[in-house]
């Protein structure tokens, strides 16, 4: 069969990628917190809120951002879309409708880890073991993002799949270089010297960086080398230019080796986007405005999301306004709106 | 009973020891007076295996299902719940010649039907001499006016057939029901035999069984027959309710198995009275269509006006010539439970031949004599509803209390041409593993017929197994299970194919 993929399918495999990488980052972010936090005072646990701009809809459910409030809400909280164990049964939905097409090794792999994951309650993400099941979470999503690696068949769909995957990781990147933003925000900005260090500390392990950057930086760890190492650094995969290049190249192939003449707007978007990059790895005062920058990566990324909608998933036109998309909007897509009860209906998907 | 004890090993306890099928036909004992050799073998291959490995290996198959998926959806109150179908490890056999004969009369029926159906929505013929009281199909609420005068490629208006067969206490095989719409369990034949290849090699070992793998291959080739003339290849898909159907790993696999998109209603939509599906490269043109979804949803401009899942103005395209459904609109004329009892007469009225497998004698409540009958006779008839499926609402009455009786009673009065009625036939019965033993359990048959300009059946079909014991309804719904089901080679040989 020569046909191609359906629109609804590439969506599909997009929103695979994004919810597989969107509980990967989670898990990650927990993780360093709580090694952070260890010895410290209890209350700087509200930042992760800001990090994702979820204060209303925290403070509508609880009072208190304490360890087990946050924890709760970012990994059991089925509600909340952007929580792990809802981010991977949206991966789940996501791999279902797009089970004609993925291998069956990619599909039982992911049934399995899903059925673990929505197996842990609360009592699994206890401060002690929080660890242990954040390492969990992390391993169940590198196997399923191996599994297609060696098994999924390279038609469009893969393309769509990695952009998906690292349209998310830059997003999360970003927002995790945010984090100084965030602690003003929730009246924490006043840490010690060493403690801020420590802060970026975690931020590197968070991203799995801290040892790459232990070799290219012999110094002590600074605030912006650390900035500029997240952002720019093409070695590293977790940066947010590693995943623009990842992106463009994936866009290339769209239009080049499969021939979808709809690929060449979001292409020039993401030249736009890497010309715009080398333009503000020059300038000297980055930190200073760090969360200017992230706030502009963040909406670009948006942007390019809604063009792949309009040009490939068969979205209609008017959605592709990103100017006029807040600023913090989170990214979700058709998985997170997942009603597991609408009988006979078949729509899985609807659009944020 | 004497054929166990002969086959029985002195001196030895083992698996099959204590079974006894009583007045039932054992399909693993087959014909007493000439017993055949290779139920013979399997029956002494389950005798040497020991329980607890079976029971362990069963348990194995059954998390297997569940890893892959392999499951319906229930939908409780909040959650949808995946279940897999319980599989029973111990395969039903049916022999070569036993095969040749369902073969040829499915072929028959199938035939028959189709030219049946292409007749009430063209001459009309079969009224004129009373052979069917007209009304029951043009009162039916599954006729179709939009299909008047529409000639399907190839006469084909049955695609895909499923014939529910049974077997009487004599081993004689009746149809109970065909299945003219979209008939669905294809996917556990297939995936029933590779868990077995996998799971139990030693007992399939020396034996020459059809394949069955190669259904979705077949399917795709015999709908190509009856695509609208295109001059590149017909593009074929499968439209599907959507993931939330309980069937849906049924339309996975078939999807994937014939190598075709697996498409939704909203990626499909009409111009020109030509169908495309949504695709990342634009419009993308489709010919056939192989819909797993019922006539009421499939285009909301003709039918059921607030269905989300079909695709408006579709009947336009098929009316034109533009694209085929299989199976056609407008077929549930064929498999209504009323219709069901005319069947032998319509073989006969446009085939000149006898029903090569013919029917559990029916009562039709709809005339007096047969309902005066019914209600005469209610302890000994099972009661059937023609407009329901999935063994809802039947009233077994060799089984049922007085209770339940006297209700059946109220209901047939109240509506009696909604209702049918058969003697209880004391259905065959396979060994099967209930617990940690092993025991007799009903059975039922249905094989899938794939027609495109010519019928071809796959070669076993579904086993349905009632697990309850002394339970005669199988259906999934009502507590049944599924077996691997071998027809055995003519000649003997093991070939390799499925072993």
């Amino acid at each position: 069969m020569t046909a191609t993929l359906l629109s609804r399918h590439a969506e599909s495999s997009f929103w695979l990628a994004r919810y597989l990488e969107r509980a990967e980052s989670m898990a990650r972010i927990l993780e360093a917190h709580s090694s952070f936090q260890r010895g410290r005072d209890g209350q700087s646990w509200a930042w992760i809120i800001a990090l994702y701009s979820d204060q209303n809809d925290f403070y509508g459910k609880y009072t208190e951002a304490n360890a087990a409030n946050v924890i709760s809400y970012y990994v059991t909280q089925l509600e909340n879309p952007s929580s792990i164990q809802a981010s991977i049964r949206a991966a789940r939905e996501n791999a279902r409708a797009l089970r004609p097409l993925i291998s069956t090794d990619m599909w039982t792999q992911l049934n399995d880890f899903y059925n673990r994951i929505l197996g842990l309650g609360a009592g699994d993400f206890s401060e002690n073991r929080l660890s242990r099941s954040c390492d969990t979470i992390k391993r169940g999503c590198y196997a399923e993002i191996g599994v297609a690696e060696s098994t999924l068949y390279r038609d469009e769909s893969w393309p769509f799949f990695r952009l998906g995957l690292f349209i998310e990781r830059a997003d999360q990147t970003s927002r995790l270089l945010d984090v100084q933003f965030a602690q003003r925000a929730t009246g924490i900005g006043s840490y010690a010297p060493e403690q801020q260090a420590a802060l970026w500390n975690a931020l590197l392990r968070s991203a799995s960086a801290y040892h790459s950057y232990r070799r290219v930086h012999l110094r002590g760890v600074d605030p912006s080398d650390v900035a500029r190492f997240l952002i720019f650094d093409t070695r590293l995969p977790r940066s947010i230019a590693f995943c623009a290049g990842e992106i463009q190249r994936m866009v290339s192939q769209l239009r080049g080796e499969f021939h979808l003449r709809n690929a060449q707007r979001a292409f020039e978007r993401v030249e736009g986007f890497q010309a715009d990059l080398q333009m503000a790895a020059k300038n000297e005062a980055l930190l200073e405005d760090l969360h200017g920058f992230n706030d502009w990566a963040q909406r670009e990324l948006i942007a390019l999301t809604a063009e792949l909608g309009t040009a490939f998933f068969g979205h209609p036109l008017e959605t592709a306004s990103p100017e006029t998309t807040p600023t913090h909007t989170k990214p979700s897509g058709p998985g997170g709106q997942v009603q597991s009860q609408s009988g006979s209906s078949g729509q899985v998907q609807t659009q944020a | 009973m004497a054929t166990v004890t002969v086959l029985r090993n002195p001196g030895m306890t083992a698996t099959l020891d204590e079974y006894d099928p009583g007045s039932s036909f054992c399909e693993l004992l087959g014909n007493p007076e000439n017993p055949n050799q290779d139920l013979t073998k399997l029956w002494h291959r389950l005798q040497q295996m020991e329980l607890t490995d079976l029971a362990a290996r069963a348990k194995d198959a059954e998390r297997e299902l569940f890893m892959l998926g392999i499951t319906f959806t229930v939908y409780s109150d909040r959650n949808a719940i995946d279940r897999i179908l319980p599989f029973d490890v111990i395969p039903r056999v049916i022999t070569a010649s036993d095969w040749a004969l369902i073969d040829a009369g499915i072929k028959q029926r199938v035939k028959a039907l189709n030219l049946f159906i292409w007749d009430v929505y063209h001459d009309r013929h079969i009224f004129n001499d009373g052979t069917i009281p007209a009304d029951l199909v043009f009162g039916n609420v599954n006729f179709r006016k939009e299909m008047v005068d529409y000639d399907p490629p190839a006469g084909t208006y049955i695609h895909v057939a499923g014939t529910d067969i049974i077997r009487d206490e004599t081993g004689r095989f009746l149809v109970l029901e065909d299945n003219s719409r979209t008939p669905s369990g294809v996917s556990y034949v297939v995936e029933n035999r590779h868990l077995i290849q996998r799971a139990f090699p030693d007992l399939m070992d020396g034996f020459a069984i059809e394949s069955v793998s190669d259904y979705g291959l077949r399917l795709a080739m015999k709908l190509a027959e009856v695509a609208p003339p295109v001059l590149t290849e017909a593009q074929i898909v499968l439209l599907s309710p959507g993931v939330f159907n309980s069937a849906y790993f049924e339309h996975i696999f078939l999807a994937r198995e014939m190598g075709v998109p697996l498409v939704e209603g909203r990626d499909l939509f009409l111009e020109n009275d030509r169908v495309f599906m949504k695709t990342v490269a634009g419009p993308t043109p489709v010919h056939v269509i192989y819909r797993r979804i019922n006539d009421d949803f499939l285009d909301p401009e003709c039918f059921n006006k607030d269905s989300l899942l079909g695709v408006p103005g579709l009947m336009r395209a098929v009316r034109k010539g533009n694209v085929t459904l299989a199976n056609a609109v407008g077929t549930g004329i064929a498999d209504d439970k009323a219709v069901y009892a005319y069947v032998p007469r319509i073989i006969r009225y446009y085939l000149d031949e006898e029903p090569i497998l013919p029917n559990v004698e029916t009562y039709i409540c709809r005339e007096p004599r047969a309902l005066a009958y019914t209600l005469d006779n209610l302890d000994k008839l099972v009661v059937k509803p023609v407009g329901e499926s999935g063994g809802y609402g039947i009233c077994v009455g060799p089984k049922a209390t007085k209770a339940e009786i006297d209700e059946c009673r109220d209901r047939l009065k109240k509506d009696p041409s909604n209702y049918i009625a058969q003697p209880m036939i004391n259905l065959s019965v396979c060994p099967t593993l209930v617990g940690d033993a092993v025991e007799p359990r009903h059975v039922d048959l249905r094989p899938f017929a794939v027609t495109g300009r010519e019928t071809w059946v796959m070669p076993g079909g579904l086993t349905r197994v009632a697990l309850p014991k002394g339970s005669i309804v199988v259906n999934s719904s009502q507590g049944g299970g599924t077996k691997d089901t071998w027809v055995l080679k003519a000649d003997g040989v093991a070939k390799g194919d499925d072993r």
